[in-house]
């Protein structure tokens, strides 16, 4: 059922994020959908949908890139994991914890991107897509980063109720 | 501790599929899934973008001036037009200093071919600039052809699939255009910031760059074709123990408000090399 419902809102996303956000920037740095919805979908606990989100939200955001076919996958599974990882721990139904874990999420994600650009000579100057690109994008997601969180919470009660044993 | 370590099992399958994707990609084996792909995501995309822009115009501009926009639009065009004209008769006038009468009587320049094309989306890397056209190889679109509008040159097309094309935009940092200033008939090549600034480097020190000077492509390198409007130059950076001076450009073209350009079909570009290499 995460998967019925979440590969076409991937694709929604990604699609928005090409033909509306890129109209709505902040210096170059815009809201990361995909990102967003990984780890908001991550942040539920149910960790292996999320890496699968992570795939295939990660090859639909290279299909409308220049970036190399497959990057953004590894990164978002990546990042999917290191989200899972906070499960379990004593504040991990902080209500700042999403903003850490995107915090983290981020970080990653937008360094993979820059790698994988820079081994395939895309990328020139690192310091100026750390000013422009990395840290505008870090704050619009930072300032998703709860907003997302709820409602993937609340979508994943709806589809997920907790078991009641009467 | 087991959790954890199947998790970090699952991740790294998926990483390695991935990663072979990736791989397949990069030597051209996915591009027909690719193409395929992006059939049903070029109409959503195009559906949506028009809507997206609809909505914006409505909303920044009152309904009781949309004749006068219209009017005004229609001027403005004529106005490119008329300019196109005359930069391209002082052009000439130019050339014919240089190369002589005769040269330049010589010279023919072959009619262009243009496809009208609609921008359906920009590329979700904030690292890169290029912008999606509707435009791919079933419009005879091929890669490498000069993309304008009426207010000069937008890029060029650098890949191309059945029903859409991704265009490198001139801003773009691994852009690099072979310009010609027009008064001072220096030859330079355009270098892009990260930041979106657009510099024309390698400009001769001899050369007396001046500000509001024209920018025009140079045709050299066969990449595109000459006396396209490129830009205007802003400042000038001039330093006694540098080879070249550098000027800042201002774009012709507002890349940020682009809705239809034109794939110039008529130019086959010299082969390029793969971008990045």
């Amino acid at each position: 059922m995460a998967y019925l419902i979440g590969l076409p809102l991937l694709l929604l996303l990604a699609i928005v994020q090409s033909a509306v956000l890129s109209h709505l920037l902040l210096l170059d740095g815009r809201p990361d959908l995909v990102l967003l919805a990984v780890v908001a979908w991550a942040l539920t606990g149910r960790w292996r949908e999320a890496m699968g989100w992570g795939l295939a939200g990660g090859l639909m955001l290279d299909l409308l890139s220049g970036a190399p076919f497959g990057a953004s996958s590894i990164a978002l599974v990546l990042v999917a994991f290191l989200v899972s990882l906070t499960e379990g721990r004593f504040w991990e139904a902080h209500l700042l914890m999403p903003l850490g874990a995107m915090l983290v999420a981020t970080a990653a994600f937008y360094a993979i991107s820059i790698a994988a650009l820079f081994l395939t000579g895309q990328l020139p100057d690192l310091l100026a897509s750390l000013t422009r690109v990395v840290l505008p994008g870090l704050f619009l997601n930072l300032l998703l980063a709860i907003p997302a969180a709820q409602l993937a919470q609340a979508l994943c009660s709806a589809l997920f109720p907790p078991e009641v044993r009467i | 501790m087991k959790t954890w370590r199947s998790r970090g099992v699952y991740a790294g399958i998926l990483i390695l599929v991935a990663a072979g994707l990736m791989l397949l990609s990069l030597s051209g084996f996915l591009r027909p899934a690719q193409g395929l792909a992006l059939r049903p995501i070029e109409a959503a995309q195009g559906w949506l973008s028009s809507r997206y822009l609809a909505i914006h115009d409505s909303l920044s501009s009152p309904r009781d001036v949309a004749t006068l926009r219209q009017q005004n639009s229609d001027l403005q065009s004529q106005v490119a037009t008329l300019q196109r004209e005359i930069i391209s008769l002082r052009e000439k006038a130019a050339q014919a200093d240089i190369l002589g009468a005769l040269l330049n009587y010589a010279r023919t320049q072959p009619e262009n071919r243009y496809l009208a094309t609609n921008v359906v989306g920009r590329d979700v890397s904030p690292f890169l600039r290029s912008i999606w056209i509707a435009g791919g190889s079933d419009d005879k679109v091929e890669r490498g052809m000069p993309v304008v509008t009426e207010s000069g040159l937008v890029g060029r097309v650098s890949e191309v699939y059945a029903t859409m094309s991704r265009v490198q935009v001139i801003t773009d940092p691994q852009a690099a255009v072979n310009i010609r200033l027009q008064n001072s008939r220096a030859d330079g090549v355009t270098a892009a910031q990260p930041n979106g600034e657009l510099r024309v480097e390698q400009i001769n020190q001899a050369a007396d760059v001046v500000t509001d000077e024209l920018v025009l492509t140079s045709g050299l390198g066969g990449g595109y074709p000459p006396d396209i409007i490129v830009g205007q130059v802003l400042s000038v950076r001039r330093r006694d123990y540098e080879l070249f001076q550098q000027a800042v450009i201002r774009p012709a073209v507002d890349f940020q408000n682009l809705e239809i350009v034109l794939v110039i079909t008529s130019f086959h570009a010299l082969p390029v090399a793969p971008s990045g290499s």
